[in-house]
């Protein structure tokens, strides 16, 4: 419970969740683009019947915020060259628990990679070497299973290599970074569903050796779910953690201008998820494996811990929403909006 | 007048004043430990593991596009409302007073949604410490308003389950009246088995209204202190008129009236639940269930008349007798269709109980004095199982 937080009538959100897109083009207004404002067009006093949270949640006591995550790409802690002319990326990771705010006023004890959730995003060229220094601060056991290609020992899983990480113990994961893709990293200490429900897990980009083609904005979005009373079911859903967070922050670029997001889904006890963009089209490559597209689509759907990358560009400036097009999801916090300037 | 109880033989007003002192002095001793408690805590290091919280949900009221509920924290400590979730979707909310709600304290809670009419909703309240209380509302409708018509609509309702059926019940009196003396017996033996149906239905309900009330309010020592105090209030009462003097068919007469009573007490919690029920949407009020509370309450006249059937009772004191066994439906209804309250339920139950098992208890006096020359077990028998049968066959009719 945050002391800061008052539940007051006029605290309502004020995001319009389900704007008058036609509305929106005059509305969006080429106002400075500075991240933490609220969404140019409003939908009013709150009393249009949106759904939404009461207030909003503190980030900086979380000590994380969901637009910083979309481009935050670690490269590697410490970058260095292998004898045999191999690039090293050298990651810390820590892991530990703590409690998250993840609606405002509900508080979620998460267990997290870096004091965040998702964790961070890996990135890496194929072909580099990988050292993941892991470090277990949680008071549960806990592994980091990477999907890619790599030794028994290097898989994460109790009873592979070193197995669990108890508290307090640390472990390097070491291998090359292959194939290139979008990929994922989770723990997988059992209960599993419970400890990637928790928030242990996080992108992981291997790119094609030179880089993929260049665009304007790269964007990681982790599609998840929060249990926050540990019945197993999702109470509420989210990109990058937070329900709801980029309605009230809308992500902005400029009409015309070429956009790649990495789509992750890490639902758990839910099937599927899926993402919807509104008033566009985007080029889709599952699991990011392939240089060509498979799909020109505005919906596409993800099971569990499937992903891919989507391009796209808007022809027409406005405030359009994106959300999962399994609807519950998107009323239960996964939606938001990108705000296209002119 | 000392040494016959046993006292020191002091003076009085010396032994008033240690009596005083010594009566006291618990009180300031248990004073001093719970100061020492409150202020060390009394080396308990407890602390429960996780949060305990707890919210009843007392009610849910609709208008066009707004849904109000009303709650209870009902759990130890103050408690925080974070978020409402309405079907799946995370809904922005008011809530009066605050959403710090103390213990024992109430709130509001305000939803602008656009609900339908005939719809099902379930609502999620999530607390600051991530914990879900749900309140569900099965059918949604505008809820009705104490304006001139709806109190009509529950006027007739208390009319038609309560004072309808008992007046016709009491149109048997000419024809009973004919009878011989066993059947007489007979007809009481059967207002015992209507009542001791009755009563156990009363109890039932009693203790079901109990396991929702708001647990601090304690439901079942409700249930035990309605029905026990019921019980014997109506029975201090009896044994004072006794006393007082009178005859045979005035003792019949007043046990005659407290059946009245006993069943007018069962009528306001039939009308109570009925009414509350109406008001959530949670009966149906068709011609067919009215019909079956004219016919098992119908039962309910005849019990009234049993005692008195030898007596020639003046016809305004049988309407009277009607009167008190009906007519409180009529107020049970007005009161659960527009201030419905667990608690109030479970007291108004609970003294339905202990009336109507007290009413038993006279009834089997009198079956005994009338019974004491010549024992007739069959009859009774019978009579008690075709009392509760008609009402549990009747009962078929409405549940």
């Amino acid at each position: 419970m945050s002391a800061n937080n008052s539940l007051s009538r006029r605290n309502f959100v004020r995001a319009s969740l389900l704007s008058v897109v036609g509305a929106a083009g005059a509305a969006a207004t080429g106002e400075a683009a500075g991240s933490g404002r609220a969404p140019a067009l409003q939908a009013g006093d709150g009393h249009e019947g949106m759904p939404g949270p009461v207030g909003e949640v503190d980030h900086t006591r979380n000590g994380f915020n969901p637009t910083d995550i979309l481009t935050d790409f670690n490269w590697g802690d410490r970058i260095s060259v292998l004898e045999n002319g191999q690039t090293l990326r050298e990651y810390d990771v820590f892991a530990g628990d703590k409690t998250i705010e993840v609606m405002p006023g509900i508080e979620f004890a998460a267990w997290t990679y870096n004091g965040r959730v998702p964790g961070p995003t890996f990135r890496a060229e194929e072909g580099d070497r990988v050292r993941i220094h892991f470090i277990n601060g949680s008071s549960h056991p806990h592994t980091m299973h990477f999907h890619g290609i790599h030794t028994y020992e290097m898989d994460g899983v109790p009873g592979a290599g070193p197995g669990l990480i108890e508290p307090g113990e640390s472990f390097t994961y070491e291998f090359d970074a292959e194939p290139f893709g979008l990929h994922l990293y989770h723990c997988h200490a059992f209960p599993l569903a419970r400890h990637v429900a928790k928030g242990l897990y996080g992108a992981f980009i291997i790119d094609p050796p030179g880089g993929r083609p260049p665009v304007d904005r790269e964007y990681i979005m982790v599609m998840n779910g929060i249990d926050v009373d540990y019945d197993d079911v999702n109470d509420f859903y989210a990109v990058n953690t937070i329900p709801f967070h980029f309605a009230l922050h809308p992500i902005q670029f400029h009409v015309g201008e070429t956009v790649r997001v990495y789509l992750v889904n890490i639902l758990e006890f839910d099937l599927i998820n899926s993402f919807h963009l509104h008033a566009n089209f985007f080029q889709y490559y599952p699991t990011g494996t392939s240089l060509t597209p498979i799909e020109y689509t505005d919906t596409i759907i993800q099971g569990q811990a499937q992903r891919g990358i989507l391009e796209f560009k808007y022809k027409y400036p406005g405030l359009y929403m994106f959300h999962a097009h399994v609807t519950e999801f998107a009323e239960l916090g996964w939606t938001g909006h990108f705000e296209v300037l002119p | 007048m000392t040494e016959q109880t046993g006292m020191p033989p002091e003076k009085p007003r010396a032994s008033a004043l240690r009596m005083a002192l010594l009566l006291i002095l618990p009180v300031i001793v248990l004073a001093g430990v719970i100061v020492l408690f409150v202020q060390t805590g009394g080396g308990l290091t407890l602390r429960p593991p996780a949060p305990v919280e707890d919210l009843t949900v007392l009610g849910t009221r609709l208008e066009r596009g707004h849904i109000a509920i009303d709650v209870r924290n009902s759990g130890p400590e103050t408690l925080t409302v974070s978020q409402i979730v309405i079907n799946d979707a995370v809904w922005p909310f008011e809530i009066e007073p605050s959403p710090m709600i103390p213990r024992l304290g109430r709130a509001t809670i305000h939803l602008d949604y656009g609900w339908s009419q005939g719809e099902a909703y379930a609502i999620r309240i999530f607390t600051s410490n991530a914990i879900a209380f749900d309140a569900v509302i099965p059918v949604a409708f505008v809820t009705p308003k104490p304006r001139a018509a709806t109190f009509l609509n529950f006027t007739l309702i208390g009319l038609y389950v309560g004072v309808i059926p008992i007046f016709l019940g009491l149109f048997w009196f000419p024809a009973l009246r004919q009878l011989g003396r066993r059947w007489f017996t007979f007809l009481m033996a059967v207002t015992a088995g209507l009542l001791v149906f009755l009563g156990i239905d009363t109890f039932t309900e009693a203790l079901e209204k109990a396991a929702s009330a708001p647990s601090p309010f304690q439901g079942v020592g409700i249930v035990g202190i309605g029905a026990v105090a019921t019980f014997l209030l109506l029975d201090a009462i009896g044994q004072r008129q006794t006393q007082t003097g009178r005859g045979d068919e005035d003792r019949r007469m007043q046990v005659a009236l407290l059946i009245a009573v006993g069943i007018g007490l069962h009528n306001l919690g039939e009308g109570l639940a009925i009414g509350a029920a109406y008001g959530v949407g949670e009966i149906a009020l068709g011609a067919f269930l009215v019909v079956g509370f004219i016919i098992q309450n119908i039962t309910e006249g005849l019990g009234i008349i049993a005692p008195v059937l030898r007596d020639r009772p003046s016809v305004g004191r049988l309407a009277l007798m009607g009167a008190i066994g009906g007519g409180p439906a009529i107020l049970g209804a007005w009161i659960g269709g527009f201030i419905p309250s667990l608690t109030l339920a479970v007291l108004f139950f609970a003294i339905g109980t202990g009336a109507i098992f007290e009413v038993v208890y006279e009834i089997a006096k009198l079956i005994q004095r009338d019974t004491a020359k010549e024992p007739m077990p069959i009859v009774i028998f019978s009579g008690v199982l075709v009392g509760m049968l008609m009402l549990w066959v009747t009962g078929l009719l409405i549940k």
